[in-house]
């Protein structure tokens, strides 16, 4: 199936989606004004990308400055359909890159990596700049 | 000769300004473009203002929420009720730093009579809880699925909560006028 890019706006992150290398990447800041309709458009190929792995192994990378509260509910969601991957018999590594002062980015992290166990979680802290 | 009768005639709205240490403040329209660009205003002024990183960064969170609850929830609007994008609606916010170097953020918008009974309803709600408590809901509101006719998942208000310092202050100002609906106040110190 085809990549899915989606170029960065001040408003909402870059999309990379290499579903050919089976790297996801998420980069910039997410406040847009309907997130239900933005993550609804990643998260649609997203599954379908999944649907067709039969024991993969996906790497995700998650890079972002700031999300709005409606953002982060959709990120839960995002994360939420990587976990069902797994259960389903793939491999998802999934690299959490938050700025060193930022505690919120950090703990939601934490969170995602309790409450989906089954996904391999990494913890990055960047240097703002 | 024209300056000086400027600034007669409106250096006292200019100072009265910087004696309430305003550093951000716009009325008018907004549209996510016109939020995007006053994000990044802010941003700028925070920095320039050498404001610590975390409150820079929960000024700037409680500040895009407040914005966008305006874009979501004024009742005086431009666009089509049923319109979920690119929508135009009216409000105000402010930013204002204190004495003691900590900030306000003020926020003001006309809303229906059954908005401003669910404010009230969420609001009184969140200034019982305890900080742990908000922290609480916030991770359970997270988790469940979206209310219906909530544009924000529900979690805009518990957002500002967590970030606050004090419980949020909020009131609804009637004196408009009869048929006219009720201005929402939201007050939160970071």
């Amino acid at each position: 199936m085809d990549n899915l890019y989606i170029a960065p706006t001040p408003s909402t992150p870059e999309v990379d989606f290499k579903f050919d290398l089976h790297t996801l990447s998420l980069r910039g800041e997410s406040y847009p004004e309907n997130a239900a309709a933005f993550y609804g458009g990643v998260i649609g190929p997203l599954k379908d990308y999944l649907a067709q792995l039969d024991g993969g192994k996906v790497e995700v990378n998650i890079a972002l400055a700031y999300f709005n509260s409606s953002s982060t509910k959709m990120l839960f969601n995002l994360i939420d359909v990587l976990n069902a991957a797994v259960e389903a018999g793939n491999q998802v590594a999934l690299h959490w890159f938050h700025d060193e002062e930022d505690d919120t980015i950090l703990e939601f992290g934490q969170e995602l990596s309790e409450d989906f166990p089954a996904i391999t979680f990494s913890s990055h802290s960047v240097r703002p700049g | 000769m024209c300056s000086v009768l400027i600034a007669d005639k409106y250096g006292a709205f200019f100072d009265l300004a910087r004696q309430h240490r305003v550093i951000f403040y716009y009325v008018g329209y907004f549209s996510q473009n016109i939020i995007a660009a006053m994000a990044e205003a802010v941003k700028l002024q925070l920095e320039v203002a050498g404001v610590a990183g975390p409150t820079r960064r929960k000024l700037f969170s409680s500040f895009v929420e407040m914005a966008q609850n305006i874009i979501h929830y004024s009742s005086d609007s431009l666009t089509p009720g049923r319109q979920e994008n690119n929508e135009l609606r009216h409000g105000s916010v402010c930013i204002r730093q204190e004495c003691d170097g900590s900030f306000l953020l003020l926020c003001a918008n006309p809303v229906e009579p059954h908005i401003a009974e669910d404010l009230r309803c969420k609001l009184e709600a969140l200034r019982e809880m305890t900080f742990d408590e908000i922290k609480q809901a916030y991770r359970q509101t997270l988790r469940e699925e979206t209310p219906q006719g909530s544009k924000g998942a529900g979690i805009g208000l518990l957002t500002v909560a967590r970030d606050a310092r004090e419980p949020l202050e909020f009131d609804f100002d009637v004196t408009d006028g009869v048929g006219q609906p009720p201005v929402f106040y939201l007050k939160a110190a970071i």
